[in-house]
């Protein structure tokens, strides 16, 4: 558009503003002024038919409320509290919001365990105390994600979409290990609007044997012995170092069954329920095995 | 509004006017005023030509996900015309909705018989809080579809009708919409409350009675008991408190106007004027007509002086 600039009849030369002409373009009016302040600007026609140019301020960067405030970022995480002591109007829209929660997801010989609370916050609030955030893609994996409620429903509706797909045009469902590529290669398709999603993949791959996938928001992904995410990931990351990963302990490292991995989430989620406000009311538990998924709900302190 | 639960974010910048619509436009808005479009032009330009030079803007043309947004394309920054908490609950015969039917200018209560409350086809029922427009413009939306739906469908009699979208579906079209706005960077301001039944796979209206909510930005849920904004901090705590599934239908409509009122004595945007409505299985969808709650001023704490009451509190 800016280089289309349809010239005009009623240009006169000796006007006071170089700059002022009447146009007869919309667009060659509008690029006129961007070009010369670089502001947002829209002409505003007269009743003689003429425009005359005007700037003003559009939604983009209209302040309200004192002092500035960052230009686009996608995350407004501004600090530990996530924003939400600033009063409602004097930040603009956000896309996002964060709605809370906790994932933690542990691997074994021949089987997956992974869970996640079901509490939905918003700011101080409780919005709801039985979501669920654990999504199984196929009968063998399970997704889990906390994060942007929002977010999490669509980035959910295009993995199940895509499985869709593949299992049409492959005439299997998607091994665990193709869904955790898929899944990366999903979110970084957003990389410049991501996902405000924080996702485990649990599963077991086409061995048997329990895989475990860590993300984080725009894709990238590995295989790793256990995961943990959310507003308590800072509270069960480092138990889980101890008991999982068997770090600085001196006694020796063994396989561990199932049901001990069960108790031992359901005593993480305690710990991090205790303090961290977006974690608690119930987990929800699923242990995945090649022969199919195993449920259960435990109840956590509603505080 | 109804393409943006089908677009996808990501957009091409193929809603720049060409110039043979530009010198339209410009001789269109010297004879007649902005931004009604005149016979002149065909209906493909008049999707661009609603388009209005006013700061206004119009919503129908978004910017590209990423990008700084054209001129004269304005989004949505605050809402303007608000309208405050909306309640629901789930009971025996079904589900009840409750809100005042006051819509605030700031702080000027400006309309003070607006409807909060809408029925969208014979089984579903909305309520919503927020900017009243876009409220307007949703309800316009989905009684449009419901129109198509009952134009559509197999039979045009209505009880034969199974074409209509029970409250489940409503629901998850909603929140798509919201979620399309909102990736767009222009949001529907509201927070919609969703009541009515589920449907069975055979397209028959369920026994089970549905209720779920959609905020501006797409967060969708169900529960038995919701409650939209200041709702959510004062009346959610009481309901919970007192809430069981086979309330009858004068519990629960106590609850909710219980709950009213208290909203009345602490919400400075909320008013004791009051709809109801609810969603049963036989009944269909019923709003009641605009009732005063009455209230009680007589409480120790609202009357005497702090300082003299003893206690260790006020002014």
């Amino acid at each position: 558009p800016s280089s289309r600039k349809i010239p005009s009849r009623n240009q006169t030369p000796t006007s006071p503003n170089p700059h002022a002409t009447t146009m007869t373009s919309f667009l060659s009016a509008t690029a006129a002024v961007r070009s010369r302040n670089g502001e947002k600007c829209l002409p505003i026609h007269n009743s003689e038919g003429g425009a005359t140019i005007s700037v003003s301020f559009d939604g983009q960067n209209l302040a309200i409320g004192t002092g500035k405030y960052p230009t686009a970022s996608y995350h407004d995480d501004v600090g530990i509290d996530h924003g939400i002591t600033q009063a409602p109007w004097e930040r603009r829209f956000s896309p996002y919001e964060f709605n809370g929660g906790t994932t933690l997801a542990i691997s074994g010989k021949d089987y997956a365990v992974v869970a996640a609370d079901t509490r939905l916050s918003s700011g101080y609030e409780i919005l709801s105390r039985n979501i669920s955030k654990l999504h199984p893609l196929t009968e063998k994996c399970v997704l889990g994600s906390a994060g942007c409620k929002t977010d999490v429903d669509q980035l959910r509706s295009v993995l199940d979409i895509k499985m869709k797909v593949y299992a049409h045009n492959h005439r299997k469902p998607m091994a665990t290990p193709s869904v955790a590529q898929m899944l990366g290669n999903t979110l970084y398709y957003k990389r410049f609007f991501p996902y405000y999603a924080f996702n485990v993949l649990a599963g077991v791959d086409s061995e048997g044997k329990g895989a475990v996938y860590s993300y984080d928001a725009i894709g990238s992904f590995e295989r790793t012995p256990f995961s943990a995410s959310g507003s308590g990931q800072s509270f069960l990351i480092p138990l889980m170092d101890n008991v999982i990963s068997h770090k600085n302990r001196l006694d020796e490292k063994r396989d561990l069954e199932a049901e001990e991995v069960v108790e031992i989430v359901k005593d993480a989620f305690i710990t991090a329920g205790e303090r961290d406000i977006y974690t608690g009311d119930a987990v929800e538990i699923m242990i995945i095995r090649s022969d199919g998924i195993q449920k259960e709900l435990f109840q956590l302190k509603a505080d | 509004l109804k393409d943006d639960a089908k677009k996808s974010p990501v957009r091409t910048s193929q809603n720049a006017p060409t110039p043979f619509q530009i010198l339209y436009f410009k001789y269109a808005t010297a004879i007649s005023t902005i931004p009604s479009s005149t016979s002149i032009l065909t209906t493909a330009l008049i999707l661009t030509m609603s388009l209005s030079l006013q700061p206004g803007g119009s919503s129908t043309r978004a910017p590209p996900t990423g990008t700084l947004s054209a001129p004269g394309n304005a989004v949505t920054t605050r809402p303007i015309t608000t309208g405050t908490s909306v309640l629901g609950i789930k009971y025996r015969d079904g589900v009840m909705l409750a809100a005042d039917t006051l819509c605030s200018y700031g702080s000027l209560a400006k309309y003070k018989n607006a409807r909060r409350l809408l029925p969208v086809n014979s089984r579903t029922l909305i309520g919503g809080s927020g900017e009243y427009s876009d409220l307007q413009a949703i309800d316009d939306l989905l009684r449009r579809n419901a129109l198509e739906d009952r134009c559509t469908a197999d039979s045009l009699y209505e009880e034969e009708n199974d074409a209509e979208d029970c409250a489940k579906e409503v629901w998850s079209y909603l929140r798509a919409v919201m979620y399309n706005r909102r990736s767009k960077m222009n949001p529907l301001w509201n927070d919609i409350v969703v009541a009515g039944f589920r449907q069975n796979d055979d397209g028959s209206t369920s026994e089970e009675p549905f209720l779920g909510i959609v905020d501006k930005i797409g967060t969708a849920y169900e529960d038995d008991i919701l409650a939209t904004g200041f709702g959510g901090y004062i009346a959610l705590p009481l309901m919970r408190e007192k809430y069981r599934p086979d309330m009858e239908e004068g519990e629960a409509r106590a609850l909710l106007e219980d709950s009213l009122r208290i909203l009345f004595y602490r919400d400075c945007r909320a008013l004791n004027r009051v709809q109801i409505a609810k969603v049963t299985r036989d009944g269909g969808v019923l709003v009641s007509d605009p009732y005063e709650l009455d209230t009680y001023w007589d409480f120790k704490g609202f009357v005497t002086n702090k300082g003299e009451m003893g206690t260790d509190g006020g002014w």
